[in-house]
């Protein structure tokens, strides 16, 4: 296996210089060692910890793409709220068949969720959606540092759509898209308790 | 019979043009004169000449700071120009929201890399920021080229801290791409996958918009070069 060297003695990006990132940083639900050096036993830890991050990122792709869904059906959206929810919902079901396909037979199933009152104003859905987004955001930057380095290039394509998705909805909503100039992090279990205690997740 | 090559179907040079970006200038010349789908051109194309080197942390980014200045000068001084102040209330918002966050991520970047930054270039934008019309046009597409620019180095960083991070900014940078999207009347999200570009790909947009200079622009105007 080949030998993955640091490329550069200096500067060491340690923590306390990754400022911005410290939050980031920190958030790893998952725990991983060194991503760099080689062994067994390390690919093996980092395949495992991919399939646990992914299977979250699936998870949250899961509850976005049934509440577009079910909006769409409720038939209470129109104009341009209309337009995104059928186009990010579109964008979701692709995410979640990557994610799917990618994880095979590691794939969870699709949980059950229920948005009962989000989905009964056009205010409630816009409201909702932007929770839902930024929460997948800020899981998905709070793990993207703990996947191996080929499962960053899975995803980052998608999380940066994610992104556009919640930028579209704030200023639909006339909130800021882009409240700060770096995204924070949040912890997996903090993500998904948020979402059981709302009824998206069961 | 002669084999069908690159060179008898591409008389513009556009697919040329686009596998240099892709695979290097010397890899194209070389598949221009190779058969079309023959065993040599399907071998040059599926290495890419960037997956032969790996690219350390700090080329990479310091290209990130070369770029994140290259965007902060382009909104402060569309600022200092009067162009922002003429622009509507809520774009005004986003044009200053935009070149604030860009400050902060140079300051950022410089911050990381410490001794090892590389020094600020020279810009020229030309009249690409002195018109609401020629800038909102640049905004977007620089937006969307450092989505895909992100995109793309991400996953070659080594450092854990560092991917961390680059994703908050991934994010953001998102943001900023939708959001001037949506200000234009155009779909903020537009594809279900953002496309990646590597650093070579960018480097050659880059290169193409002629806003990095040696000099400082004494006198004259041009025409932008820059239209996405």
């Amino acid at each position: 296996m080949r030998q993955l060297e640091k490329p550069d003695a200096g500067p060491q990006f340690t923590r306390g210089r990754l400022l911005w990132a410290g939050a980031a940083a920190a958030a790893g639900g998952v725990t991983i060692g060194a991503r760099r050096g080689d062994g067994d036993s390390e690919a093996a830890q980092s395949k495992a910890a991919d399939e646990e991050i992914l299977n979250l990122f699936l998870t949250l792709e899961y509850v976005q793409e049934s509440f577009y869904r079910q909006a769409v059906e409720a038939g209470r959206l129109e104009g341009e709220l209309l337009e995104l929810a059928s186009a990010v919902g579109d964008q979701e079901s692709r995410h979640v068949a990557m994610l799917a396909k990618r994880l095979g037979g590691k794939a969870k199933p699709r949980p059950r969720s229920e948005f009962g009152d989000a989905l009964g104003s056009p205010a409630r859905f816009r409201e909702t959606a932007i929770e839902l987004e930024e929460a997948a955001l800020a899981a998905y930057v709070g793990q993207g540092g703990n996947l191996s380095r080929r499962a960053v290039g899975a995803v980052v394509t998608l999380v940066s759509v994610e992104a556009r998705q919640a930028a579209w909805l704030r200023d639909l909503a006339g909130v800021s898209p882009a409240p700060r100039a770096a995204d924070p992090a949040r912890k997996a279990d903090d993500v998904l308790g948020e979402l059981r205690d709302k009824g998206f997740l069961a | 019979m002669r084999p069908l090559t690159l060179e008898a179907i591409d008389r513009d040079e556009v697919l040329t043009e686009a596998i240099s970006e892709l695979c290097g200038s010397t890899r194209a010349a070389f598949l221009r004169t190779t058969a079309l789908g023959g065993a040599a051109m399907l071998a040059a194309l599926t290495t890419p000449a960037e997956a032969a080197a790996e690219i350390g942390d700090v080329a990479i980014l310091n290209f990130g700071l070369r770029f994140e200045r290259l965007q902060a000068t382009f909104y402060t001084q569309a600022d200092e120009l009067g162009t922002i102040a003429t622009m509507a209330k809520a774009k005004r918002s986003w044009a200053r929201t935009l070149g604030a966050h860009e400050r902060a991520h140079v300051k950022i970047i410089k911050q990381v890399l410490g001794s090892k930054a590389e020094g600020r270039p020279s810009f020229d934008f030309g009249e690409a920021n002195e018109t609401d019309a020629a800038f909102t046009k640049t905004a977007v597409a620089l937006e969307d080229l450092t989505v895909a620019l992100l995109a793309g180095v991400t996953p070659q960083v080594h450092d854990k801290g560092l991917v961390s991070a680059l994703f908050s900014l991934l994010t953001v940078e998102s943001r900023h791409a939708a959001w001037a999207r949506h200000i234009v009347g155009t779909t903020p999200a537009p594809k279900a996958f953002d496309e990646p570009k590597t650093l070579r790909q960018v480097q050659g947009a880059i290169a193409r918009t002629r806003f990095v200079v040696r000099r400082p622009r004494t006198s004259g105007t041009r025409s932008p070069g820059f239209t996405g």
